[in-house]
């Protein structure tokens, strides 16, 4: 075949595949907030309280549930995930035992959720007397992130030049001081983009917290000790056990409002770290 | 310019790390948690969740001051929490198993789960034995045509293997002999019945208060399913659903359990899904 | 506090993130302890060849063989990965090679959006979407292996997409330049210089995709029929290990019965060790 005739060919396959990728996400998009948005923007749903004997039940409960569950998981996860890269980015000497950590943490990051699930329930739950609690649910969370942190915090530090580190180092700054006037704030957009976009995927878990957190609450959670349900755990179970007859309309709002939230915290994380990233370079002149 | 830089760097820093503790501090506040006096937990069966939890809300209203957490999880997480002491009530759409009770637990029965056989509406049988329905369930029988139905191939609906509803099922019908593997497995009444009436040339079971126009409940040994076969003893698909409490329960907890047994709850409530105990 | 710092030196603050360091450490261990310890009980009583081998499910009865979730398991994630892997390569290569640069953005954005898409969600849509419309054109329940796969091939679609065009575009420039110069096609040049030069780089992709589709749980249980049959029809009902997990922990009772799930978390727990292996391997050789 004539290469250029080739050449057509395949750049209309590759749009094809391109176009069917396009279609897929639209498909999929469009159905489920065709479905569902009307009910996600009712507040009686939004900000109504779930019904066990009748239709018209909201998820307020479970909405705080889950951004409280996902503010838990980062307080707990942020802190230690980010000594551990400085240290291991830092100070620890690359070596075997650095190389066999970061094994773990991959197969670690590659471990279903749910394995972590029922992790979580046999150990917090039962074994500590937790109880199905936010706490539970948020250090099983922590634990699934961990990797995710640990990897994208690295990065984020690795990106930053050796030089700079350097030229702190020789003018006289101790480590400590290079890390936290250098270091961390040319890597803070990286930092930053890496803590938030896992806030979505913590609000879209559903198999590592139906057996931590619960399933099912009709009281606002007050401390990290109150039984909760997240909105995605919910959302499983009330298609799994449709006890109310309008089940599919409450599955179908969820659904969306699930979405919408999704995608409008992946969206700030990218604003925050554009903006962050520009602030610096103009500071930085 | 210097300081002005270093400054409009700061500050969002700073404002983040305030905001950061603050909500750090009123996130971990245990002292206002829910867990308080005058609480009743419950834990178990996701399947008896809804009813328990409705029965929370209307207790609630009653004895204000009181309150009830409902949690699902499991008839076995229930119960182990409940030996474990974390939990007050356990709820089980099943019996105890062998060494679940340390001799100290008591069983409340609150209702009794009354199994209709359901087909999709187009199928035309009406009654079958219960030697078909094991024929049906054990993969033999396959087609509608050997029970004098159309010929159209049998689609068979049980629920997953965790339900007390299938292990009653399994156990009455097939009698200690497998199930066909082919069979969809659905996780509840309701996903079942939807199944049933989705999936033409189906059949599965459900419990009584289920039924509705989408199925078709049939007889079985020549007996309609419900409260009076039952009682009868002419029906042989029903189940006790189940409280169990670690000793005699006492205070709030003795209360609620009352309340569940109560004739309001048990005609207002129960009655919409089960047979109430009250009936029996 | 500035003055603690400052005075105190480098030597608190190091102590303070090995002490990070050593608590994700410790908790990674306790997770793989955790597993182990608590299969032990099946592995024991039952025993590893009537655990892995047997396709005999029915724990009334003190049967405990996985053999038919691990073949569900890796049916669906072959048919997750047939269809997930060469869509997602495909469009790496358009966005990155093909499309012009406001496409490629708009695709880009796209995918990024699928990858954020919650398994609930996706699940959901594959219920009420998916499993009718296999059900009206092959005449069955519509639940089962190819649900779960189309499932699993959206899933997996924005991973393979993501981490590939990643490894295209660490490709150096010139390779690119040089195969134009000398009169190359673009066709010819995707074929014979990037897709060669990146090809580690989309078969980590790949696998990590697998993983991906391994571990999903909540869409393909939503979608597989959780039947425990062992079969290789594409429309018949069948269960994966994840599935099987979701279904059983709660009603589970202690004992050998919820330590014979755990032995399926401790297979999953290898399958990803291995996958990671691969990659590494993978990679090394790349680096050769």
């Amino acid at each position: 075949m004539h290469p250029k005739t080739a050449d057509r060919i395949a750049t209309v396959f590759f749009w094809t595949i391109g176009l069917i990728t396009l279609s897929i996400l639209l498909f999929i998009i469009l159905e489920i907030f065709g479905r569902g948005l009307l009910t996600a923007l009712k507040p009686s749903f939004f900000w109504g309280q779930p019904k066990t004997d009748a239709p018209g039940g909201g998820v307020r409960p479970m909405l705080f549930s889950s951004i409280y569950l996902a503010c838990l998981t980062i307080l707990i996860s942020l802190p230690i995930s980010l000594g551990a890269a400085i240290y291991m980015n830092e100070f620890a000497r690359r070596g075997r035992f650095t190389n066999f950590i970061r094994f773990c943490l991959d197969s670690l990051a590659t471990l279903p959720s749910i394995v972590f699930g029922i992790f979580g329930m046999t150990l917090f739950v039962i074994r500590l007397r937790w109880s199905y609690c936010l706490l539970a649910g948020a250090c099983t969370l922590a634990l699934l992130n961990l990797p995710i942190f640990l990897r994208s915090t690295e990065e984020a530090l690795r990106q930053v030049p050796q030089t700079y580190r350097e030229a702190s180092m020789s003018l006289g700054s101790t480590r400590w001081a290079t890390i936290r006037k250098v270091v961390l704030p040319t890597a803070m957009p990286g930092i930053i983009t890496g803590a938030i976009l896992p806030i979505g995927r913590i609000m879209g878990e559903s198999a590592a917290v139906i057996y931590t957190t619960g399933l099912f609450v009709n009281f606002l959670p007050r401390s990290p000790l109150d039984p909760a349900a997240p909105l995605a755990g919910y959302i499983w179970y009330a298609q799994t056990e449709a006890w109310v007859p309008d089940y599919r309309q409450i599955v179908n709002g969820g659904a969306a409002l699930l979405l919408i939230i999704v995608f409008l915290i992946n969206y700030l994380a990218r604003k925050l770290a554009k903006v962050y990233s520009e602030k610096k370079t103009l500071g930085g002149i | 310019m210097r300081p002005e830089e270093r400054r409009l760097f700061r500050l969002p820093q700073r404002l983040a790390f305030s905001i950061l503790l603050v909500l750090s501090l009123s996130l971990l506040n245990p002292g206002c948690s829910l867990r308080r006096g005058g609480l009743i937990r419950v834990s178990g069966s996701t399947t008896l969740l809804p009813m328990v939890q409705e029965a929370a809300n209307r207790f609630m209203a009653i004895y204000p001051g009181s309150t009830v957490l409902v949690q699902g999880g499991g008839s076995s997480v229930g119960i182990a929490q409940l030996n474990e002491g974390i939990m007050d009530i356990a709820n089980s759409s099943r019996d105890l198993k062998e060494g679940e009770n340390k001799g100290d637990l008591v069983d409340y029965k609150i209702a009794l789960d009354v199994i209709a056989v359901i087909v999709h509406p187009d199928v035309r049988v009406e009654n079958l034995t219960r030697e078909q329905i094991k024929e049906i369930f054990t993969g033999e029988v396959v087609n509608w045509k050997d029970l004098g139905g159309a010929d159209e191939p049998i689609m068979v609906v049980m629920r997953d293997r965790a339900s007390g509803t299938r292990e009653m099922f399994d156990k009455v019908v097939l009698g200690g002999e497998d199930p066909t593997g082919s069979a969809i497995e659905c996780n509840s009444n309701g996903i079942m019945r939807e199944t049933v009436a989705s999936t033409k040339n189906s059949i599965g079971y459900i419990s009584i208060g289920y039924v509705n126009s989408t199925v078709k409940a049939i007889k079985l040994e020549g007996a309609e399913p419900g409260a009076e076969s039952a009682k009868k003893g002419i029906y042989p698909l029903s189940r006790f659903l189940h409280m169990f409490t670690k000793g005699e329960p006492s205070g709030r907890v003795a209360d609620f359990i009352e309340y569940i047994l109560s004739e309001d709850f048990q005609r207002e409530v129960v009655s919409k899904e089960y047979i109430p105990v009250i009936e029996l | 506090m500035k003055n603690f710092f400052k005075s105190s030196g480098d030597s608190y603050i190091k102590a303070l993130t090995l002490i990070c360091a050593s608590l994700s450490f410790l908790a990674i261990a306790l997770i793989f302890y955790f597993i182990i310890s608590e299969s032990m009980e099946a592995l024991t009583k039952v025993g590893i060849t009537n655990i892995l081998f047997s396709t005999k499910w029915n724990p009334d009865r003190n049967q405990y063989g996985i053999l038919a979730f691990l073949c569900g398991t890796v049916m669906t994630t072959l048919g997750g990965l047939i269809i997930g892997a060469p869509l997602g390569i495909g469009t790496a290569i358009f966005l990155d090679q093909v499309a012009p640069r406001r496409m490629g953005e708009i695709v880009r954005r796209g995918v990024e959006l699928l990858a954020g898409i919650p398994s609930v969600v996706i699940g959901w849509f594959g219920l009420t979407i998916l499993v009718p419309a296999i059900a009206r054109v092959t005449n069955s329940s519509g639940y089962g292996i190819l649900a779960a796969s189309v499932v699993l091939g959206v899933m997996v679609l924005p991973t393979i997409t993501t981490l590939s065009v990643e490894s295209l575009r660490s490709l150096p420039p010139e390779l690119k330049e040089a195969s134009a110069s000398m009169g190359a096609t673009r066709w010819q040049t995707i074929r014979r210089i990037l897709i060669p030069a990146a090809r580690e780089g989309l078969l980590v992709a790949t696998i990590l995709g697998m993983g991906r589709a391994i571990g999903e749980t909540m869409a393909v249980q939503m979608v597989v029929g959780n039947a425990n049959q062992l079969t290789f029809s594409l429309t018949q009902n069948t269960s994966t290990l994840t599935s099987r997990i979701v279904t059983d922990m709660g009603e589970a009772p202690p004992g050998i019965f919820r330590s014979s799930l755990f032995v399926m978390a401790l297979v999953l727990l290898i399958f990803a060790m291995l996958l990671i292996i691969t990659i590494r391997l993978v990679s090394r050789k790349k680096g050769d």
